[in-house]
């Protein structure tokens, strides 16, 4: 969260003297990271104070004006299309060079001497939304007026004509400091750091007035553990005077009437919501902070009705809702013009409370910004007597009650023990205690003499232990202070998870063998996912998905990939892709499993050329994992896959005995399904037994000293005898045979259909003698035999 | 005769000398020691004289013969050097020709970066271990010193399963990797130097944030580990990673699982960490990296771990932010990365 400073502003807290550059390294440096440094003399340069002389007809526009504007030195002729414009204001004028926001819109403009409908205009006359002050009540198509802010000269510039000289910091505050979400919450951290002294706040004063009394009636303590009121009479609601809002301008906050910016100015400078009531408009003369009636509706302050559930805390009176705790007032409460009574509450609720009413509703202020954070029961007073002060001062009010308070319990400051020698462990530094002591006393904790120390009321929510006094000794210390020392120390030996170890080498391999890796969301949508054949009990469900597209964990990485096939088709017709990635398997009554997967995809034309193209890539793999006992079957039940799969293009993928994946080219009905021009080949491989066989062992075989003898064989026979079947008997036919290496597969002229042609070189080898040339004719002559009594094959040579 | 091999030997290493060429010493070798060369008519006559000096000059003549062929190579090799042969005419290729290519693959720019991190810290002893991605509520949160009604906790800011809660809670998409703390804790006694790099969901999804991206969460657990030597470990990666001339500041930051908690920021490549410069691409010189900090006692306590005798730091940072963070990487809009488009990964 983010908090607009006025660096004047935090200085009325703060005695200091440091620049603001300097002051925004050392408060960055403890942890209130100044992002911005906003100086407005700088944002204001060349905007001036100027005085309109005379209004003149534009000769070619109806709705522009020429302003005769006294600017100092001169007068000069602007255009100008403000419908308020008049002879004797007092106007903004953006001269050449000023930068200033078009319409209030978009980037900041430099703005340059130029023809308007052909009349020179030498500068601009600003509306409020022109110079960032959008905020500032205006009508539509006005200039902003300045004739009853200042009486400066014409050609002042508007930075001293309007006491703008100040300089805005845009601070994050971590969310466990909102304490730092006010100016004097900033004062407070600028005094640690920078050593320099705290001005005030000034304690609670409880301000009495004559007897008037409201009831307070807090049914539900738990939830808010202090409400405080106050009655205040005879005010009179008007605009605020320009110093107010001038500082809630650059605070961020909208100015409205004198009452309502009391309450905002407060907030901005105490970290304190309040709240005003109009008091006529209370039924019963009674406020209570109870839970919603299911189904009770209240028309908040931003317009817009609301209906609670029972378990949304609500401020009442003794009719309706007025106010949802710590999130928005009710409009038909608010003080308004007419409102002469005023019941201004102080309170704290519960942190948690407020944070889901306001989620549920669905609706955010800056007061529950702050509440849902947690605030002190202790910070209610201050706060409220501050703005009795101002209400006094500005509005011509009366206190007419004293404070009404009702809290659940007396305040105890938080008290943790505190151990200096654990802190210099920690900090792996050297510090004397009374260094420790006196950084913890800067921050406005009390150090008691048993070495236990008292948390300030404004931190009762953010020091929980007292490892948390080592964090604030050491950032105000200064982290650029410690020196950098790297770790040494045992280095334990813990067996690194084979799937991490492999998936790295599997990705590399693939790329090796042009595959491109892809990574898709875990998520998928219910349509992918049932469009993928699906069950929903298949895979884990979210409870609350961002949206429809993201409901599902997929159970399979095959949908994404053919979504990604899909989206890259066009650019690329041809590809072979990879991913690896978790998969999510339901598991009854505990945490789904989360095996890693590998999904390779080789999509173009030819559906055989793709299989073997997927095929060999697949044994490249295998054989680079050192995977030697594997092999791909034609699937025994293509039943259980035929609708993912082309039913003749299939075949599971086995390590051992256990069946790791499937290959297979995608079958018609998911080409139609998924959109896909292309045809496409898949494998899809799981964990855990791919990357369990995985292995850097790679075994040498002695290499033989006597020569190979080769032989080429080509053999027509029926297409539907697989090679492999082939291959596992001619090895068992001869016992010298080596090897053998398919180099040719032909079908068509010349070749019968149902036929296929197939040329294999055969390798023959002993590792004890060179064969004679007779011997391997002789064991040749058997390979024949074979081929040609089991295989029917007619042999071509 | 003797007198006139000798001369004939002078005659030819005199000319060798001056040749210039491989077509000079063609004809030279041509002139003196072709068949129809000076040497052999000079021994021409040999065959007639007596057995005594026919013997002398036979072997003189040989020497000689031996002489010249040994110069006449040695200079061949002098102008093989000097002089190599010629292919312009018939052996021309186009070189500007393009290349034939080997097919290309490519890896996906995040896992690089998560190959190049693992690198970095397993340098320096850390494992990578695996974690689940789904886990129990008590490893996401409960156990990471996150109260109950925290409102990280909350249906709007996490994923969780449609699914009963069980012994130990609900079952929520991880959030972050520090999931793995207490787990490891659990399984593995101190030292403990370990990372864990896996998916995150957050239910967020705009310029900068992704409802999936991925952490790399580091994690030391020993006996009086201190703030100093976090410091130490991340300007080694910074260092390693980024370059030795980026600089990396701790900023006090809040996290429930560890006190004291950090953001840890680094100089800007561009303005180089200019504090006052308006840079558009940083906050005043620096840019955020992730969250670090000193693991919370009360997470080693949940890791089984004694707080008073074991202390640790951690650090959790976006992958893909850490990866656009890097000098001349040039992604600016991070949904570019899990869109699958080639043109985009196979720039990588």
């Amino acid at each position: 969260m983010n908090i607009l400073a006025s660096y004047n502003w935090i200085k009325e807290y703060l005695d200091t003297n440091f620049s603001p550059e300097e002051f925004a390294r050392k408060t960055t440096a403890i942890g209130n990271s100044i992002e911005r440094i906003d100086k407005l003399s700088e944002r204001f340069e060349k905007i001036v104070v100027g005085f309109v002389k005379e209004v003149k007809p534009h000769p070619n526009a109806d709705k522009l004006k020429i302003a005769m504007t006294d600017i100092g030195k001169e007068t000069v002729e602007i255009v100008c299309g403000g419908v308020n414009l008049s002879q004797g204001q007092r106007v903004v004028v953006g001269l050449p060079g000023a930068k200033v926001k078009w319409h209030g819109e978009g980037d900041l403009v430099e703005l340059v001497k130029t023809k308007i409908r052909g009349v020179e205009s030498h500068g601009m006359i600003c509306a409020v939304e022109e110079i960032g002050f959008e905020k500032l009540p205006h009508g539509e198509h006005e200039i902003w007026d300045i004739s009853e802010l200042t009486d400066a000269k014409p050609g002042t510039s508007i930075v001293k004509a309007l006491e703008l000289d100040d300089v805005v910091f845009d601070i994050e505050v971590t969310s466990n400091r909102v304490d730092c979400m006010s100016i004097i919450g900033q004062a407070r951290e600028g005094a640690a750091v920078t050593g320099e002294g705290l001005k005030g706040p000034k304690g609670p004063r409880g301000p009495r007035g004559r007897d008037k009394k409201f009831t307070i009636d807090v049914k539900e303590p738990e939830l808010c553990p202090k409400y405080s009121v106050i009655l205040i009479e005879n005010v009179k609601v008007a605009p605020s005077p320009w110093w107010l809002q001038k500082r809630l301008l650059l605070a961020g906050h909208r100015p409205i009437n004198n009452v309502v910016d009391i309450t905002n100015y407060v907030l901005h400078e105490y970290g304190q919501p309040l709240h005003a009531f109009d008091a006529d408009k209370l039924d019963g003369e009674k406020i209570i902070v109870r839970k919603a009636k299911k189904g009770e509706k209240m028309k908040a302050l931003d317009g817009k009705d609301y209906e609670f559930s029972h378990d949304m805390l609500v401020i009442a009176d003794a009719k309706k809702p007025v106010a949802i705790a710590g999130v928005m007032g009710g409009e038909e409460t608010a003080t308004t013009e007419n409102t002469t009574r005023v019941l201004i509450e102080s309170a704290t609720f519960d942190p948690v409370s407020v944070r889901r009413t306001a989620r549920a509703l669905n609706l955010y202020s800056d007061s529950q910004l702050l509440f849902e954070k947690g605030l002190s029961t202790e910070s209610t007073e201050p706060a409220l007597a501050r703005a009795i002060e101002l209400i006094v001062e500005l509005t011509g009010g009366n206190v007419a009650s004293s404070m009404m308070t009702e809290q659940a319990k007396p305040y105890e400051p938080r008290v943790f023990p505190f151990d200096p020698q654990k802190a210099q462990t920690l900090m792996g530094i050297k510090m004397e205690e009374k260094k420790m002591v006196e950084i913890l006393e800067r921050l406005g904790f009390v150090v008691e003499p048993n070495h236990s120390i008292a948390v300030p009321y404004w931190r009762d929510h953010d020091i929980e232990a007292s490892v948390d006094f080592i964090e604030e000794i050491a950032r105000v210390y200064g982290y650029e202070n410690f020196p950098s020392v790297f770790p040494a120390g045992e280095i334990q030996l813990i067996q690194e998870d084979q799937a991490i170890k492999f998936q790295r080498r599997t990705k590399e391999i693939l790329k090796g063998a042009g595959f491109t890796e892809v990574y898709s969301y875990s998520f998928i949508s219910e349509k992918q996912h049932t469009a993928y054949g699906l069950k929903k009990d298949d895979a884990v469900v979210l409870r609350n998905p961002l949206s429809s597209e993201f409901e599902f964990m997929r159970p399979s990485l095959v949908p994404s990939m053919l979504t990604a096939i899909e989206q890259n088709q066009h650019h690329f017709p041809e590809a072979d892709l990879f991913e690896i990635a978790p998969v999510y398997l339901p598991k009854k009554g505990d945490l789904p499993d989360e095996p890693l997967n590998l999904i390779m995809a080789c999509y173009g034309k030819d559906g055989r050329e793709l299989f073997l193209r997927a095929k060999g890539a697949l044994e490249r793999l295998m054989r680079e994992l050192g995977i030697n006992d594997w092999s791909v079957e034609r699937s025994r039940d293509p039943s259980d896959y035929i609708a993912h799969y082309h039913d003749g293009r299939l075949a599971s993928i086995y390590i051992g005995k256990s069946c790791v994946g499937e290959i297979g080219q995608v079958s018609d009905r998911f080409v139609k399904i998924f959109g896909l021009d292309v045809t496409c080949v898949l494998i899809d491989i799981r964990e855990p037994e791919f990357f369990l066989k995985c292995t850097s062992i790679k075994s040498f075989k002695p290499i033989s000293q006597f020569p190979e003898v080769k032989r080429d064989l080509a053999f027509v026979l029926d297409e539907r005898t697989e090679y492999e079947t082939i291959i596992e008997k001619l090895e068992k036919t001869s016992t010298l045979l080596e090897r053998i290496e398919l180099f040719d597969v032909y079908r068509g002229k010349s070749v019968d259909e149902g036929k296929k042609s197939l040329a294999i070189h055969l390798s023959f080898r002993s590792n004890e003698r060179t064969l004679e040339s007779k011997e391997v004719d002789q064991e040749v002559e058997k390979i024949r035999y074979v081929l040609k009594e089991e295989f029917h094959a007619i042999l071509r040579s | 005769m003797k007198h006139e091999l000798e001369n004939l030997k002078k005659d030819f290493e005199k000319i060798l000398h001056d040749v210039k060429d491989r077509v000079a010493l063609e004809e030279i070798k041509n002139e003196f020691l072709g068949r129809k060369g000076k040497l052999k008519a000079l021994l021409k006559d040999v065959a007639t004289l007596a057995d005594e000096e026919r013997k002398a000059i036979g072997k003189l003549a040989n020497e000689v013969k031996n002489a010249l062929e040994v110069a006449y190579g040695k200079k061949e090799s002098e102008l093989e050097w000097s002089h190599p042969g010629s292919h312009l005419a018939d052996e021309w290729i186009d070189v500007t020709e393009p290349g034939k290519f080997p097919p290309e693959g490519h890896l996906h720019p995040v896992t690089q970066a998560i190959a190049e991190i693992t690198d970095i810290f397993s340098r320096v002893g850390f494992t990578s271990v695996r974690a689940p991605e789904i886990d129990w509520d008590y490893y996401v949160f409960e156990s990471l010193n996150m109260p109950k009604d925290h409102p990280a906790r909350d249906d709007w800011e996490t994923f969780f399963v449609d699914l009963p809660e069980e012994k130990k809670g609900k079952i929520v998409l991880t959030p972050h990797t520090s999931n793995s703390q207490v787990r490891v804790m659990e399984t593995t006694k101190p030292p403990i130097r370990i990372i864990n790099i896996n998916r995150c969901y957050r239910r967020q999804i705009d310029v900068t944030h992704l409802p999936m991206f991925h952490q790399f969460e580091g994690l030391m657990i020993d006996k009086k580990i201190s703030v100093v030597h976090l410091k130490g470990m991340l300007d080694y990666f910074a260092k390693t990673f980024f370059g030795p001339n980026r600089h990396t500041r701790l900023r006090p930051h809040h996290f429930r699982f560890t006190e004291p908690s950090f953001e840890v920021d680094i100089t800007c490549e561009v303005c180089g960490g200019n504090e006052n410069g308006n840079c558009r691409l940083c906050k005043g010189g620096w840019h955020e990296l992730g969250g670090a900090g000193m693991v919370h006692p009360n997470v080693i306590k949940a890791g089984g771990l004694d707080p008073e005798v074991y202390s640790g730091f951690a650090f959790g940072w976006g992958v893909e932010r850490t990866l656009m963070m890097r000098e001349g990487n040039k992604i600016d809009d991070i949904r570019v990365l899990y869109k699958n488009d080639l043109r985009f990964v196979r720039q990588f």
